[in-house]
């Protein structure tokens, strides 16, 4: 039992992915800087490492203003429920061999969920924050929402097929032998698109986009809540990389055959965050090098493109099996 | 019915399109906001996401220089002109010095003229490249927002070279400018715009086959070449309608009766065909700054410097990187001004904007709002608009200081 706790708050649960969020914060700044020839981050830590660790602080001692207009309770509570959405969800994922440490046999389905109620959430606090930005935003996210749910679960449906299973461990035992990128290829592009929309970052920063309407639905938010939903934000961006390297990349597994119990799991840790991290490394340079396109243009892309190129993974690999 | 009336109406006409939308459906667009550089607020009136009327309530930025400057002498006028805008800062002290030269008999030397070509037109590929990045940041594309404006540096070092500022450049005085040349500065200047053309070629590559770019800037911003044209807009925005109108060629100034400027237009009027002009004026200024720094005449710089100017009226204007600017000036003899009026182009261009907005989404505002290169801080003169009234009026110096008066008088805090 206390094994079981102590991976799920610490290692490789809660506290390990909070860790990533921060490392991914600071990899995304600094590779949107190089890209942009800026800095990035500096002074915090070697090569601004611990930037992003300073902001979280700073953020959560900074006034917390309420707007008189916001639904108070959940205003105040929202954000850490938030925040718990995706940290539930990392549960899930494989890190140190090929089961996670709440897997079971269908939690691909509590995957899918988890996605869905992150962005009612997110719908929710903004509602309660109240604010015509808010509104506009909401109207954005769920819209965009609709258009890539269901390109995200076919998506998701390539892995299902080729291993015959719902649970995340059978998946990554599948691949063993050869990663599902190399039989669905189509879907794990489709994945990152949906990703980077289901991210809110460009070009699908729509129900954020901060030159129309400021920050969003995040826009009411100050203090210790705002950091609660930046948090979140990374830790989203960990989550869905997560994903993707466990469903497509064979999660942490590495070409090496290791008797030993621990230089294995050692191995496997090392293998699963080149993954992540490459996966996530992948999704900044797209998001750096576009700009954003409006709701309608997005909802037409997602509808349009994706989802038929989705069907036609799905077709093929029908065909081929 | 008179003009006055016919504005009234449709003011009145407004505030009470404005009681029927719910308050939902009002977004507000500033005086805060992270599209806007300078405070300015815009009603925007949404249904869902389409634009139904889009009001501008200037004003924020007024500052009183107008009146400010008619308290200096003619040379410290100079100075303060320049402060109205920082983009443009060099065509307002220009406008001003040019309209206080027509006043005079002072012939400017050729050789001034000149160098007044050279910084105006690097003034121009400055701003025009400033906005252009910041195209980039309205769409949410930081990368090119970041890439043009390290490029735009190089203009700024030249500019700092010749002038000894970056920004403000305290160059242009009555009859001339204040310092010549510096060595060498023919090398300089052929590698900057070596390096320039290079890269606007990049990014007229870029823009032109992006596709998100494209999505978010073609089409976009359209507005009848009929309907816009009588709400007068100046500049590039009157170019893009396929208007040629530049005051650099109708009315040539500096040099440019000898190097003149291939003017560019196009027939699309949207925000692509605004960025198309504006990089091909950057590619025309860097070929008139390379033809003027090659043929620069020798001489001197500039004249004695008057310290009195002769009674009269004088007008003049310039083509800032953003449209026609503006000068009124009169001068009763003395050392000092008497009155000053200043017409900036995003004045004359707020309207279009505004107009050109209508039918787009909420999505748009940003791209084609600041399409026309606002500068709010030029803008604000003495105009006052009073939405929830449904007035405007301007105010005379006189009758504001009556209303002053009578406002004090009415809340009782004059007579404590």
């Amino acid at each position: 039992m206390m094994t079981w706790i102590f991976q799920l708050l610490v290692f490789p649960g809660l506290t390990f992915f909070v860790w990533i969020a921060f490392a991914f914060e600071w990899l995304e700044r600094k590779t949107a800087a190089k890209i942009q020839s800026r800095v990035g981050p500096l002074t915090a830590g070697p090569k601004g490492l611990f930037q992003p660790v300073a902001d979280y602080f700073k953020l959560i001692f900074k006034e917390e203003i309420v707007p008189r207009y916001s639904d108070k309770f959940v205003f105040l509570y929202g954000p850490p429920l938030y925040f718990s959405v995706p940290t539930i969800g990392a549960a899930f994922i494989p890190v140190l061999g090929m089961t996670g440490v709440l897997s079971h046999t269908y939690d691909l389905l509590f995957i899918l969920f988890i996605l869905a109620f992150s962005v009612l959430m997110a719908s929710i606090l903004g509602y309660a924050a109240g604010g015509r930005y808010a509104t506009i935003s909401i109207g954005r996210l769920v819209l965009q929402y609709t258009s890539y749910e269901v390109p995200l679960i076919l998506s998701i449906l390539a892995p299902v097929m080729l291993s015959r299973s719902l649970s995340l461990s059978k998946i990554v035992e599948s691949q063993t032998n050869l990663w599902y990128v190399f039989y669905a290829p189509i879907s794990f592009a489709v994945f990152l698109i949906v990703s980077l929309a289901e991210l809110e970052k460009p070009p699908f920063d729509i129900p954020s986009a901060k030159t129309e309407i400021v920050a969003g639905w995040m826009t009411e938010f100050s203090g210790r809540a705002l950091a609660y939903i930046k948090l979140t934000k990374n830790l989203n961006y960990v989550f869905l990389s997560a994903l993707a390297t466990t469903l497509y990349l064979g999660g942490p597994l590495l070409p090496i055959n290791i008797q030993d119990d621990f230089i294995r799991s050692a191995v496997n840790l090392a293998g699963f965050l080149l993954k992540t991290f490459s996966v996530g490394f992948l999704i900044f340079v797209i998001k750096s090098a576009l700009a954003r396109i409006k709701i309608e243009q997005a909802t037409s892309l997602l509808w349009t493109i994706t989802t038929p190129l989705s069907f036609l993974q799905l077709l093929i690999i029908i065909i081929l099996r | 019915m008179s003009r006055d009336d016919s504005l009234e109406k449709s003011l009145k006409e407004t505030t009470a399109g404005l009681i029927q939308y719910s308050p939902e459906g009002l977004v507000p667009f500033g005086p805060v906001h992270p599209a806007l550089k300078e405070p300015e607020y815009f009603k925007i009136i949404l249904e869902g996401e389409k634009i139904v009327q889009v009001i501008p309530r200037i004003g924020y930025a007024h500052r009183g220089i107008e009146r400010a400057v008619q308290e200096r002498t003619w040379i410290q006028a100079i100075y303060l002109v320049e402060r109205i805008c920082g983009i443009c800062s060099f065509s307002h002290s220009l406008a001003f010095v040019q309209t206080v030269e027509s006043l005079t008999e002072y012939e400017v030397p050729r050789r001034a003229r000149y160098i007044r070509l050279i910084i105006a037109e690097l003034e121009r590929i400055h701003s025009h490249l400033l906005w252009l990045g910041l195209v980039g940041y309205w769409t949410g594309f930081d990368t090119l927002f970041m890439w043009i404006w390290r490029d735009r540096e190089r203009v700024l070092d030249l500019i700092e070279l010749i002038t000894g500022n970056r920004i403000h450049k305290s160059y242009a005085t009555i009859t001339g400018v204040r310092r010549d040349l510096p060595e060498n500065i023919e090398r300089h200047i052929q590698d900057a715009m070596r390096y320039l053309t290079e890269r606007v070629n990049f990014y007229k590559m870029v823009v032109n086959s992006e596709a998100t770019i494209l999505t978010r800037t073609k089409g976009i911003g359209w507005i009848s070449p009929d309907v816009a044209v009588k709400l007068c807009p100046v500049g590039p925005l009157l170019r893009c309608m396929g208007f040629k109108r530049d005051v650099r060629v109708d009315d040539p100034y500096a040099a440019y009766d000898e190097i003149v400027p291939d003017v560019k237009t196009s027939t699309d009027s949207d925000v692509l065909s605004l960025i198309n002009i504006r990089l091909a004026e950057v590619e025309d200024s860097i070929r008139m700054i390379l033809e003027a720094i090659t043929g620069i005449p020798t001489g001197p710089i500039k004249t004695t410097i008057p310290r009195t100017v002769p009674r009269g009226d004088g007008m003049g204007h310039v083509e800032a990187p953003r449209g026609e600017l503006f000068y009124f000036v009169r001068s009763e003899g003395g050392n000092r001004p008497v009155r000053v009026k200043i017409r900036t182009p995003t004045l004359a261009n707020i309207l279009t904007a505004t107009e050109m907005l209508k039918g787009h989404t909420l999505a748009d505002v940003p791209v084609v709002l600041t399409g026309m290169d606002p500068c709010f801080g030029c803008m604000d003169r003495l105009t006052v608009i009073d939405l929830d009234k449904g007035k405007e009026w301007q105010i005379t110096g006189e009758q504001l200081r009556k209303y002053g008066i009578e406002w004090y008088k009415r809340n009782g805090v004059g007579e404590k």
